[in-house]
C-alpha cells in the first residue's frame, strides 16, 4: 500500500479519511466499504483491551458508533462516516483487541457496510495527498505526539 | 450481544479529591456507557461534591507524568455527552457557592435524585 508517514503516525493514500474522527474508509469492488481506526486512533488510545461491535444488520446514521473501543487509559466510540448498514464484523477484534494496534488498516479493520449515500458521503472525507496534509495540520495543531506501535505492529518500516 | 443503545444509567459518585483511586472508575465507565450510546448521569454528592470545585480536580493525578488528571477526565466525560449534575444540599457540606463549581455542572435538589434513581434502568452507586 502507498502511504507515508507523520511523525511516525502511518497514512495509506488510498484510503479515505474522516480526519477529525480518526477513522478510514476503503471502498470495496462489491459496493460495499470497509471502516477502521487510524494509526493515529490506535497510537493515543493505547494498548486496546475490549473491542465491542455494533452487530450486523445494525442500522447507522453516519456519526453514529460501529464500535466501542476501550483501553487501560481511554474509551470512546468509532464513529461511522458513512449511514448505511453494518454487513459484517471483524469476529477477530472479539478474542483479540490489539489487532487495532498491530495493524489498524488490514486486520484490524472494525466493520464492513452497505453504504446508502455513498458518493456524497465521500466528498466530506479526504484522501491521497489530501489526507496526508489534513493529517500534518491536525497533529500539529492537536499537538499529538509520535505513534506508538506495539510489538508485532506492521507499520510499514 | 444485546443492543443497550438508549438505556439509562445514574452513577452516583460519593467520593472526593482525597481519595484519587477512588475518583477516575465512576467516570471511566460512564464515558464507557455514553460510548454504547446510552444516556448516562453522574450525580455527584456528599465528598464527590468537592472535585467539582474549580482548581480542585486538577491537582487530581493517578499516573504520575500522565497528562490526564481529574479535571480532564471530567471534561472528557462532558466531551462525551455525560451529564454532570450536583446536589444542592453537599454544596454546604464543603462551604461552595454555585460560582465555585467547574462550568458545565448544574445543581439538583434532593427530590430530583429520587426521581432519578427511578427513571433510569440502572443505577451504580460509587
Amino acid at each position: 500500500m502507498a502511504h507515508e508517514k507523520i511523525n511516525s503516525c502511518v497514512i495509506v493514500k488510498d484510503l479515505y479519511y474522516a480526519v477529525e474522527d480518526n477513522t478510514w474508509l476503503k471502498v470495496n469492488e462489491d459496493g460495499t466499504v470497509t471502516l477502521g481506526m487510524t494509526d493515529i486512533a490506535q497510537s493515543m488510545a493505547g494498548p486496546i483491551l475490549h473491542a465491542r461491535t455494533k452487530s450486523a444488520g445494525t442500522a447507522r446514521k453516519k456519526g453514529r458508533p460501529i464500535a466501542t473501543v476501550e483501553s487501560g487509559k481511554w474509551v470512546g466510540p468509532v464513529k461511522s462516516p458513512v449511514t448505511g448498514e453494518i454487513v459484517e464484523v471483524n469476529e477477530g477484534l472479539a478474542g483479540d483487541a490489539q489487532l487495532i494496534n498491530r495493524s489498524p488498516y488490514k486486520d484490524g479493520w472494525v466493520v464492513k457496510m452497505k453504504p446508502e449515500n455513498l458518493d456524497a458521503e465521500l466528498q466530506e472525507m479526504v484522501t491521497g495527498n489530501d489526507a496526508v496534509n489534513a493529517y500534518k495540520e491536525k497533529i500539529e495543531r492537536d499537538g499529538i505526539q509520535a505513534c506508538q506501535h506495539i510489538e508485532g505492529s506492521d507499520a510499514y518500516d | 450481544m444485546e443492543d443497550l443503545e438508549g438505556k439509562k444509567i445514574l452513577v452516583i459518585q460519593t467520593h472526593g479529591v482525597e481519595t484519587p483511586t477512588r475518583t477516575y472508575s465512576p467516570l471511566f465507565y460512564a464515558m464507557a456507557a455514553a460510548a454504547m450510546e446510552m444516556e448516562v448521569m453522574v450525580w455527584f454528592t456528599m465528598n464527590g461534591t468537592n472535585q467539582l470545585k474549580k482548581g480542585e480536580a486538577e491537582k487530581v493525578q493517578l499516573v504520575k507524568d500522565s497528562n490526564v488528571n481529574l479535571k480532564t477526565m471530567l471534561e472528557m466525560a462532558m466531551d462525551s455527552d455525560v451529564e454532570l449534575r450536583v446536589c444542592q444540599q453537599s454544596l454546604e457540606l464543603w462551604a461552595m457557592k454555585p460560582e465555585d463549581l467547574i462550568d458545565g455542572v448544574e445543581i439538583l435538589g434532593a427530590t430530583s435524585i429520587i426521581d432519578l434513581a427511578l427513571s433510569y434502568d440502572h443505577v451504580m452507586y460509587f
